[in-house]
């Protein structure tokens, strides 16, 4: 749409005044890590940031939710509900905006989750390009995710003493007219904005071994790949590598009762299919009882299934599984290794 | 259940430090609705009475002598359901540190002195060894929060079940640094969720305390360890800290290393 | 963190179940009962044959349940016919008429019946497998001038286990249907076909490409009646079979019933052999 600058100083007061109106959420130093969180001062926010613990998706599907509360006692009474409020998130990354696509298909199709799309509804996301490697896990330029061309309502991008703010949609721009002292970009501003993404690319390294494209192919050619059951020695079914994935979206539905056994809430909470029980059903069968089966689950759904279903890659190369992974099992090298083996 | 609809709940301990069942003291204060849920007729932390009639048994501590064995079948025999309340006796937990010692001779004339002829020991079991068991509420000690969860189930005719994935699964949905990410160690990646993760939480590596989850590839774990610099000897001390009664795989896996 | 709690009611929450009424309970076996069940105002359920339905007890959870009896007999009512096996159904079991459940559903493709009219029906059903199979099998009988033949076959593991005996009474009393069953097992008072139920194909014979075959059975079962069934020549794309999978929401967002690119609450349970053949995770 249009492109903007807001200044570093103004930044602040900025976000200070997004704060007046919305719960403002954005990236702040947890340990020697990241962790989106709510802003509490303008001050803590870490644009430059690098990939944060667990995906902003967090704030769409949180990792636990109430879906309706019950009072099973003088005949049952449901209450549907919503945890949702309007929400301005800070600091999303590319790679996460393309991911945000998956989860809006996921939870679109078919019968639509009105707990996903209120929320996603009530959010407004400003994104920021990264000029840097965020982490030597990361792979998304050969993801094809490095940068976004839509997908956000503003999006940053630093120019040094100041941000280029490109608007992308109605929303955006109306929170940038409301809330921060932006002026249209001038022919510096832009000759500055070419330069400094310009510069950008070369310093990310290609890491795939072949075409993203060729990615759902490679995984039909792989179910009987040696290489599941090479990785399942190793790994630790823990989970970690779907959990912090910014895809990923399954999970497990639950009742929680108080002790009267009367009142409850049934609630939902992020599952992953590297589990044991995942897949099990009552009487014990268990179909994907391997953990090389599971493995094999994760990345053909990651490289193949999405695409088939959601039109769109269930990986996004941000590295947050490789990163957490205890043995170091990354999916850029499980999609090369496959590549050499097949070739 | 019992008349009144509440079931009679009786509390027994074996060889343990009681901390759990100071747990459930604890709960009883904070959830008073408990004490309305169930009806608690043998509880020698809590009262002196000592009724004999109860359908559900929550057992605490390992069986380390003959005479626990009788008595577990005792209680085994009046009670419909029996749980295993805390490590020792889910696991066996610290008490079965002496299991894997050079001999268990040594750790009796240690612990009990020149006196040791008068206390019958021998290696700790978790009472699953010796009776039947419908639940276990895992943990060093047992959470809170599980307790009264394992209670609800009951009450309800639901499956007594406690997670079977591990700890990593909580820590990560609590977005915590992963102490492996900074050097530290942890045994999450094996160990049965339930706590909170409450120790990586703090910052501090799990020590196992709840038990192994169903299918842990051990080996992979000592290999994680070994990489964060432990030695062979902290690696033994580390994964039998709460689970030595099931050495089995550990030790093999520790061996091997050593033989390099 | 703030929390607002919205009221979704207007908007239609797919995870908020109906409440529906326990109407009538009757025991079947020593592990299944059959439930009827009337939605309020005993609106119809709206059921194809073959979708299902997820079941909760407030406290306990949810469980996918097979539709049993068939649109063409709704009457304002529908029929679940549960195995107690876990939480939900052992909690299922202890209810009583004028109890209430909560329903979602129906969901899933079920059969597709305008694709079978004017066609040859071979229905094989193992166990539990006949409770998503009657529903179709019934509608086939109350249209039955509008298909050629009808070939029941129905096998279970001992006759302590028989289910739905009235409508099995029924089929064969007919003279337009083929029925055929037999037990693993017999006992003193079985008088009928002992063996597994590929040991009824040898005595049918049909003209496969007007034969549209459907099944439902335990996992084991599926192997060898996709076998018999092809070596009668049925092609796969006329061939339909139900698939069991472990199943939370219903409606393809949870991921736990997935089969490769499938989910199995959305995209089946029915499939046809065509759609899944050479899944390794399928079969
Ligand atoms: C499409 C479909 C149709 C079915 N139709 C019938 C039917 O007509 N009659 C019948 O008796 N059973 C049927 N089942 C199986 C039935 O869903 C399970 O027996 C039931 O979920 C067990 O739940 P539980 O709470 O009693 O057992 P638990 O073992 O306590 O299960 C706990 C939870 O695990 C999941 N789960 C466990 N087993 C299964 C399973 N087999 N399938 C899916 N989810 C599972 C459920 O979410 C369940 O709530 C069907 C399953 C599917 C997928
Ligand atoms: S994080 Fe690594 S070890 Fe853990 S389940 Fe995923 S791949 Fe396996
Ligand atoms: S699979 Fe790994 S690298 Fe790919 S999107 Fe998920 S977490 Fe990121
Ligand atoms: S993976 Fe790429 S797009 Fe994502 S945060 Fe890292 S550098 Fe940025
Ligand atoms: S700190 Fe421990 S429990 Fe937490 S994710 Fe890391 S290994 Fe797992
Ligand atoms: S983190 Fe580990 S040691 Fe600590 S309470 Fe949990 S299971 Fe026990
Ligand atoms: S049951 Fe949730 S996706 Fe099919």
């Amino acid at each position: 749409m249009s492109l903007w600058v807001i200044d570093k100083q103004a930044m602040a007061p900025f976000v200070a005044k997004l704060m007046d109106d919305y719960r403002v959420v954005g990236p702040l130093a947890k340990g020697s890590q990241f962790a989106f969180d709510e802003v509490e001062d303008p001050a803590d926010l870490r644009l430059d940031y690098n990939t944060s613990i667990l995906p902003p998706k967090k704030y769409f599907q949180p990792p636990e939710e109430r879906l309706m509360t019950f009072r099973r006692n003088g005949g049952t009474t449901v209450q549907p509900i919503v945890e949702a409020e309007p929400t301005v998130i800070l600091g999303i990354h590319t790679c996460d905006l393309h991911a945000m696509r998956v989860l809006d298909e996921a939870f679109t199709q078919g019968y639509p989750d009105a707990h996903y799309t209120r929320r996603r509804r009530q959010a407004m996301v400003v994104s920021v390009e990264c000029l840097e490697p965020c982490m030597e896990h990361s792979f998304c330029k050969s993801m094809g995710t490095l940068t976004a061309d839509d997908g956000y309502d503003l999006h940053l991008t630093d120019l040094g003493a100041a941000y280029a703010v490109d608007v992308g949609s109605d929303e955006g721009k109306a929170l940038l007219e409301r809330f921060a002292e932006a002026r249209p970009a001038a022919e510096a501003d832009m000759q500055q904005l070419n330069k400094v993404l310009g510069a950008k690319w070369p310093r990310f390294p290609y890491k795939l071994e072949t075409e993203v494209d060729e990615l759902p192919a490679l995984m039909s050619q792989s179910y009987e790949s040696p290489v599941w059951e090479e990785l399942a020695e190793i790994c630790l079914a823990c989970g970690q590598c779907t959990i912090v994935c910014p895809t990923c979206f399954c999970f497990d539905v639950y009742d929680e009762v108080d002790l009267s056994l009367q009142d409850g809430e049934r609630r939902r909470r992020w599952d992953s299919c590297q589990l044991d029980l995942f897949a099990t059903v009552a009487g014990g069968e268990n179909f994907r009882e391997s953990q090389a089966a599971r493995l094999r689950h994760r990345f053909m759904r990651k490289g193949r299934y999405l695409r088939k279903k959601y039109d769109a890659l269930g990986c996004v190369g941000c590295g947050r599984c490789a990163r957490s992974c205890p043995v170091d099992i990354s999916p850029v090298n499980v999609f090369n290794e496959l590549h050499q083996v097949r070739a | 259940m019992a008349e009144n609809g509440r079931p009679k709940v009786a509390f027994f301990d074996f060889a343990c430090c009681e901390g759990c069942q100071l747990t459930v003291v604890d709960s009883l204060q904070t959830h008073l609705e408990l004490v309305e849920a169930v009806e608690i007729v043998q509880f020698r932390e809590a009262m002196t009475e000592k009724g004999e009639d109860y359908q559900i048994a929550f057992i605490e501590g390992s069986c380390t002598r003959e005479q626990d064995e009788a008595r577990l079948r005792e209680i085994r025999e009046q009670a419909d359901i029996v749980v295993a309340l805390g490590a020792c006796a889910h696991i066996a937990g610290v008490n079965a540190i002496k299991n894997v010692q050079p001999s268990l001779q040594d750790v009796r004339e240690y612990v009990y002195g020149d006196k040791w002829e008068q206390y019958d020991s021998y290696a700790a079991r978790p009472i699953s060894a010796v009776i039947e068991v419908d639940a276990v509420i895992p943990g060093c000690p047992i959470d809170r929060f599980e307790f009264l969860d394992v209670v609800k189930k009951l009450l309800l005719g639901k499956k007594p079940s406690v997670p079977d994935y591990p700890v990593c699964v909580e820590c990560k949905l609590k977005e915590n640094v992963c102490i492996l990410e900074t050097g530290g160690t942890c045994l999450g990646p094996i160990t049965r969720a339930g706590c909170d993760a409450i120790y990586p939480t703090y910052g501090v590596g799990c020590l196992g305390c709840r038990g192994l989850i169903s299918n842990p590839n051990e080996n992979a774990m000592m290999d994680v360890l070994e990489e964060a610099g432990l030695t062979v000897e902290q690696l033994m001390s580390k994964m039998t800290m709460f689970n030595a009664y099931e050495p089995a795989h550990i030790g093999e896996a520790v061996a091997s290393p050593a033989e390099e | 963190m703030i929390e607002s709690v919205v009221d979704v009611a207007q908007e239609e929450s797919v995870y908020l179940p109906q409440m529906a009424q326990l109407l009538k309970i009757e025991q079947m076996t020593e592990l299944e009962k059959v439930f009827t069940l009337q939605l309020p105002g005993g609106r119809s359920l709206g059921n194809d044959p073959g979708q299902f339905v997820e079941v909760s007890l407030f406290g306990i959870g949810e469980a996918p349940i097979s539709v049993s009896s068939s649109p063409s007999r709704s009457n304002g009512t529908f029929e679940l016919c549960v195995r107690r096996v876990g939480d939900l159904t052992n909690a299922l079991h202890g209810l009583e008429p004028g109890d209430v459940v909560g329903v979602r559903g129906p969901f899933g493709h079920g059969f597709p019946i305008e694709k079978m009219r004017g066609r040859d029906m071979l229905f094989a059903a193992g166990g539990l497998g006949l409770a998503p199979l009657r529903s179709l099998i019934n509608q086939v009988v109350d249209e039955r001038g509008a298909f050629g033949r009808v070939i029941v076959l129905y096998g279970t593991k001992h006759p302590s286990e028989i289910l739905f005996k009235e409508d099995l009474k029924a089929w064969e009393e007919r003279d337009d249907v083929e029925f055929h069953m037999t037990v693993d097992r017999g006992d003193e008072d079985w008088t009928g076909n002992v063996g597994v139920i590929t040991t009824l194909f040898p005595e049918i014979a049909i003209n496969p490409r007007n034969t549209i075959a459907a099944t439902c059975g335990p996992p084991i079962m599926y192997r060898f009646v996709l076998m018999e069934m092809q070596s009668k020549g049925i092609p796969e794309t006329q061939i339909y079979l139900s698939l069991e999978r472990r199943m939370k929401c219903g409606v393809g967002k949870c991921g736990h019933c997935q089969i490769d690119q499938f989910y199995c609450c959305q995209d089946g349970p029915v499939f046809t052999y065509a759609q899944i053949k050479g899944l390794e995770e399928a079969l």
